[in-house]
Parts: C-alpha cells; structure tokens; sequence
C-alpha cells in the first residue's frame, strides 16, 4: 500500500469511526441484505444529494476569498504572461507586441545572470544555514530545564520584525563610516576588521546572506522544536535501552522523525530565499553597481525604475518557473526521503 | 456645570439638607450632564470647522523630500498658502528619502490616486502618457520665459520648483579653515585641482568625501569630470542625441572615466560605495575629509550650518583644463525637466484643478519668492525677480552667488531626445559605479553602456 492509499484509508476509517460526514451511509453492514440492490441504490442517492449539497455550501463559503484571490492574484499572473511579450512602459496605455524579444534579451543578460547566480546563492545559502543552524537551535532548547520560555522568545524574536525594519537596523549597524559594527572594532583596536560591509562588492552578498538568515531563523526553529516535542520518547528510551549513544539516537531516530519538517522547512527557507527583496531593496539598492542584485529585485527595478513593464513581467516569468522547478524537485527529494523513514 | 451650580440654590432656605449619598448622586448627574452639555458644544464647534473646511477644496501635493533645507522650503510655503486662501488647502505628501521615485509615481498611477499636484520627473514619459494637466497662462506669465517650455501639443505641463541655474548646484563644498591653514587656494583649472587633492593628501588628510549609496550621487563627481566633452556637443544638439544619431558615443567618454577612477581610486574616503548623500555633510563637518561633493547648492551650505554654526564652509566647481567652469543648462521641456506638474486626473474636477492653479499662481508670487529665499533657497526665476530679496546670510553663500557671476562660467546643453532616456541613466550609473568599485574596466564600462544605450533607442 502506499503512502497515499494508507493516508485515504486511515481519513475514511476515520469519518466512519464518528459516525458523521459524508461517507457515514457506506459503514452500512453489506450482509445477507446485499441481495436486495434496490434497498441500497436508495440510500446512496440520498447521500450522493446531500454530499452535493454540502460540497456546493462549503464551496459557497470558500467563494469569496477565492474570487479575491483569482482577481488579486491569479487573473495579474496570467496578465503578465501577455505582457512578457509586449514592450509596455508600464504607464502608457498603448504598447506594441514584441514575440519573444524580452525573452530572448533576459537570457542574454550578464545582469541577470548575476541576479539569478545571487538568487541561488542566496536561497539555497540560507535554506541550507538557517536550518542546520534551527536544528541544531532547537535541539539545545529541547534540552533545556529552565527558562525554555526566555530563550524560545529571544529565539523567536527577530522573526516578529518585519524584514524591512530589520534591514534597516542592520544598515545603519553596518555603516561603514558610523555603524556601531565598525565603530566597536576601532575601538577594540581592531580597525583593520573594519569593512565597507555594504559597498565591498566581494562581501556584499555573504552580508546580505548572513542577515537574510538571521531574519528567517525564528520560524524555522518554532517548526523543529514542534516536532523535536513531538518525537515519541518510547521510541527514544527503547534505542538508549539497547545501547545506543545520544549520536545513533539522533541519527537513527529523531531524525528520521523530523523528515517532514525538514521538508517544509527547506521549502519555505528555498521559496523565502528565491524571492528576496527588502533585504536587497534597503541595504544595497542592488549595489555597488549590479552586484547584489537578486531576481526578485531585478525585476522590481526593470519594471518600475526603468519603465520596461514587458521586460520586467518576462524575468517575473522566468522566476516562477525557476521557483516552480526548483521547488518541486525539492519535494520530490524530500518526500522520497519521507517514506523510506 | 451650570446645572450643578444652579441645583442647589433652588433648595432655597430651609430646604431638606440632601445626604452625603445623594449629594453624591447629584453631583454625580451633573458632572454627567456637564460632559454632555461639553461634547455637544464641542461637536457643534468642530460641526462649525467641518463646514468651514468643507467649502475649502482639499488638493494634495506629492514632492519628494530632500535636504532639510528643501523639505523646510516645502512646507513654508503650503502653511503660507493654506493660511491666506479662502478656497482652497494643500495637504503634503511627501515621498520619504530613499523611497523609490518612479515606483512611488507609477503606484499612485496604477491605483488612480494622483495628487493634484506633483513634484515632476520623468516628465516626458508622464507627458505622452497623457497623465498631465495644461498649466495655464495666469501661471507661466507670472514667470522668466526662459524656464519653462511649451511640449510638442503647445502646452506647458511643468514649471520650476526653484530656481534654474542649470546644474551650479553640483558643485564641492570644502572647509574654509584647513585651505587657510593650509594656504590652499581654489582650483582655477582641472590641473589645480588635482594638485590641491594630492596636497591635502601628503598632508595626511583625505581630500575628498562622495556618496554611491543611493546610486544617483554619484552623478556630482561625474558630472564636472565629463562636462568639457559635452559642452563640446553643446551646439550640435547635445551629446546624447549626437550618440543617438550615431555621430559620438559613449567611447567619446573615456577620458573623464579614467579620471572618475583615478580620483576614486586615490583621494576618495573610504566607503564611498555605501554612503548616503546626506552623510557627506557629517564626513565633512567631523573632519573626516576636506572637501565634500553635494548637488544642493545653497542648501547644503545651510545644512553645514545647522551641524555646525561655526563651521567655515565654501564652495566652487570643478573647472576644465582650460579653467572653464562648464555647467548643464536645465532642460525644460523633454524627459529630464524637473518642476511641479498638475496631474489630469485633478483635471477632471474643476475645483481640483482650480486650487492647483491658485497654488501655483501663489508659489511663483514675490512675497513667496522672498519666504523661499529667507528659508535657505533661491526662489523660482519669477517675471518679478528684481524685487525679491536675496538671501546671503548664509555662511559661504557668496561663492555661490559668486559663481553665477563667473566670467569662466560656460553655460551647455545636452537635452535628450530619447523619452526613455532616465531608464539608461540608472544603468549608466550603475555601470560607473561598477567600474569606479574595480569590479569592471573602464572599456567593458563603456561597452556595457553603450549597449545599453542602443537597445534602449532602439525599443523607445
């Protein structure tokens, strides 16, 4: 049986055991009635009406918000699918059909190449860091006796601030000729650790990288410090009973029981990091020159600071497949990785 | 309270003397009907207001704020305004610094929320977009015809914010007191200059503070250093539209790239990649270098002096090698003209439209002209220049004014034609910035641009 079969059979198993919902008619005993289909066939009619019924009612409850959500969201996505192929300055209400010509300029594009090699770096980077490092965070906290609830909070904390204020704390921290950073190391005597640690084009985007991280962490680590608490000690005491050291416990037993946080996890850190933006937006503008450019903001300053709406739209395009892509393979490792555990 | 004053006296003499309890209660009513009796005074006053203010027609007015100096400027004159008409109130909307400009503009499009009035750049992409309302005559006659320009349809869509003495404000602002230290003169050739940052560099001192921070800074060091070779275009209709036609390009430019890298490269502060403009008038003020670049002219001086009164702070622009003091005429028509614009969308509704105009009709008046100049600005050049009143008080002022009077001062032009010019300009900037930070040589630099360059005339 599969995951999914099982998955079905434990979800019917468990509207017939409360005896409401939909399927409750089919927990009906097939006994030496069975030969009576007539007295059957009712029944299920019944059912069939009234399982439509609700679903249309539970539809008409989600309309709604899925009505906003087609207009806000989908209907604007697929617009710039057409607008990929225009060369719209975004404020003139003419624009002219170009075919592929955006397309084929992106893909020829140093710029973007470097924004994509940023984007990269910077999502895989910090999906990778932020969660070796919220493991290893939330195994410390798992552990702890005393003041679990001061330390979840410190932990947590950077994730309440939004992104932009962060980046903007961070900016005036990592300013090079007045930021707290390098003042402390002058005065440490350590003036030459001093960086322009937002105009040093070879350290920019580590900096950005590290931030980014910083930022996202609190989330992360809440999501493996759930499912550390959620591990069954059984399991836990039966390996330590036979032997086995803190190391095999956690290699052969909690981890394997944290696969799906770890998938969701590393989504949300590889989705998160594709579409950075604030960090880039406030701390670098992108700078210096193109070089921390990400996509994400390669296509916000090519389709509102450069007034080429149809180019921009065109590398929107290309992030969602790439986002798509990338995702998805992801999952597909991870769930894989799931089952065998 | 009337009520409660008034209550207990109607008891008369001899009246039963009220228990602490009921007193209590009483007094407790009357403070209640007190605070009614207030809140319906109140809402009858505040009623009064709403109906003065609803007769008033409430405009906004987008600017994108600045130095101190122009965002005082700004808000002088919409207080002045709003306090002596009748008709009409102007709410400030200011687009924070650092904000994005044309992403700001283009959300106020996209979402149909224009203000009435608006601080203009980009000007001719807004222009064919048909996103401006005609400027009447009542205005621009209130003005020198030499700073505002009829569009292709023969309608003025801008007018000036302040007054337009082409680019002058790009200029170093340096400290008075180290140069007479120092004995260190003013730089009357491009030669001098370099003599005077290598001076100031074998005095231990580094000699010059720019920003790159914000991207478009670092137009006020590059600026001076190419404009000997636009100046020389000046009468052939400008380098940009020369590249356009073919006839020069951007390789034309070469020369004042290599001296952009040079002086970044060997007398630049430190850091300059990840400096804010603002921040150079701290760098210069605590010493951390002798001279500062700025593209504020006069408000700079006043923001040297808000930091530190005492500070001696002057100001000159970077000459040519001939001693030429080269400087951009303001283009006032096309996409790099700047001003204060009346959007359609205020068009559609008279009053709108009107308020607009009767702020306008205010801001170029010579009573406002004077409120600019004594707020640190040099007003707009209205018909009536001559009487108003200028400002020299402030501290270093005089090399400003002086410099107007500059016999080597050479006025050019290099208005682009291209209406999607402002998108190469951002990139131009970058490309520079790159270079100027190694991460490019100067021929990929201009290769970069100049492809850059030719797509954009190509698409636009």
């Amino acid at each position: 049986m599969s995951d999914r079969e099982g998955q079905a059979t434990a979800v019917a198993t468990a509207v017939r055991l409360t005896g409401d919902g939909p399927l409750e008619p089919l927990a009906q005993p097939q006994g030496p009635g069975g030969d009576h289909p007539a007295a059957d066939v009712a029944p299920v009619r019944v059912v069939s009406r009234r399982f439509r019924r609700q679903r249309w009612g539970m539809f008409m409850f989600i309309l709604p918000a899925l009505v906003v959500y087609l207009v806000m969201v989908i209907l604007p996505s697929l617009q710039s699918l057409q607008l990929s192929l225009t060369d719209w300055d975004g404020v003139n209400s003419s624009y002219d059909y170009i075919g592929l010509r955006n397309y084929e300029e992106i893909l020829g594009s140093g710029r973007f190449w470097n924004a994509v090699r940023n984007t990269l770096l910077l999502g895989l980077g910090s999906a990778v860091i932020i969660n070796v490092i919220s493991l290893v965070v939330a195994l410390l906290l798992d552990k702890l006796n005393r003041g679990q609830g001061f330390f979840r909070t410190i932990v947590y904390l950077p994730a309440l601030v939004s992104g932009f204020i962060a980046a903007t704390i961070w900016k005036y921290m990592l300013n090079f000729n007045f930021g707290s950073v390098n003042t402390l190391l002058r005065d440490l005597g350590l003036g030459d650790l001093a960086q322009d640690w937002l105009g040093d084009s070879d350290l920019v985007v580590g900096v950005l990288l590290f931030i980014v991280c910083f930022t996202l962490g609190g989330n992360t680590t809440l999501i493996y410090l759930a499912n550390l608490q959620s591990v069954p000690q059984e399991l836990v005491e039966a390996a330590k009973i036979d032997g086995a050291s803190n190391a095999k416990v956690f290699r052969f037993v909690t981890w394997p029981m944290l696969a799906g946080a770890v998938t969701v996890n590393m989504t949300l850190a590889v989705i998160a990091g594709w579409t950075i933006f604030d960090q880039v937006m406030v701390l670098t503008s992108g700078g210096p020159g193109f070089v921390s450019e990400t996509m994400a903001f390669f296509i916000y300053k090519v389709g509102f600071g450069e007034y080429r709406a149809g180019y921009g739209s065109a590398a929107a395009i290309v992030l969602f497949i790439v986002v798509i892509v990338s995702t998805v393979l992801a999952n597909r490792y991870m769930r894989k990785r799931e089952i065998q555990a | 309270m009337t009520y409660a004053m008034v209550r207990p006296s109607s008891r008369g003499v001899g009246a039963e003397q009220p228990t602490a309890r009921g007193a209590r209660r009483k007094a407790g009513i009357g403070l209640a009907m007190t605070a009614i009796a207030a809140l319906a005074l109140t809402g009858c006053a505040s009623g009064g207001a709403e109906t003065e203010a609803a007769e008033k027609t409430t405009i906004r007015f987008t600017y994108a704020t600045g130095d101190e100096t122009w965002n005082g400027v700004v808000e002088g004159v919409v207080d002045a305004f709003n306090e002596q008409s009748d008709t009409a109130t102007v709410q400030l909307d200011p687009l924070p610094a650092g904000s994005d400009y044309a992403t700001a503009v283009k959300t106020m499009d996209a979402t149909g929320n224009w203000p009435a009035l608006i601080d203009m750049r980009d000007t001719l992409t807004y222009i064919n977009a048909g996103k401006l309302a005609p400027i009447p005559e009542s205005v621009t006659s209130l003005l020198d015809e030499n700073v505002y320009g009829e569009s292709s349809d023969g309608n003025v869509y801008v007018v000036p914010t302040t007054a337009l003495n082409g680019e002058i404000g790009i200029n170093i602002v340096y400290d008075k007191a180290y140069f007479k230290k120092h004995k260190l003169e003013v730089p009357e050739t491009y030669d001098d200059f370099i003599d005077l940052m290598e001076e100031i560099k074998s005095n231990g001192d580094v000699p010059l503070a720019t920003a790159a921070g914000e991207v478009w800074p670092s137009d006020q060091l590059w600026k001076p250093l190419a404009a000997p070779v636009f100046a020389e275009w000046s009468d052939e209709d400008g380098f940009w539209n020369a590249v356009q036609a073919g006839e020069a390009s951007i390789a034309d430019l070469k020369a004042p790239l290599e001296e952009l890298k040079r002086i970044t490269d060997t007398y630049v502060l430190q850091g300059w990649q990840s400096t804010a403009d603002a921040q150079t008038t701290t760098l210069l003020v605590n010493g951390q270098a002798v001279m500062a670049t700025s593209s504020a002219g006069l408000g700079r001086l006043l923001d040297v002096n808000k930091v530190d009164p005492d500070f001696e702070a002057g100001l000159f622009i970077i000459p040519d090698e001939d001693g030429d003091i080269n400087v951009l005429k303001n283009a006032v028509n096309g996409d790099t003209a700047s001003g204060i614009a009346i959007s359609s969308q205020a068009a559609e509704d008279e009053k709108e439209y009107q308020a607009a105009v009767d702020f306008l009709e205010f801001y170029f008046s010579v009573d406002t002209a004077n409120l600019i100049e004594e707020l640190g600005m040099i007003a707009p050049n209205i018909a009536e220049a001559d009487k108003v009143k200028r400002n020299t008080s402030i501290p270093g002022a005089e090399d400003f004014f002086a410099l107007l009077e500059n016999p080597n001062l050479t006025w050019y032009s290099n208005e682009p034609k291209l209406a999607t010019f402002s998108s190469f300009n951002t990139f131009f900037r970058q490309t520079r910035i790159e270079m100027q930070d190694g991460q490019t040589t100067i021929d990929q630099a201009i290769e970069k641009a100049q492809a850059e360059y030719e797509k954009i005339a190509a698409a636009g």
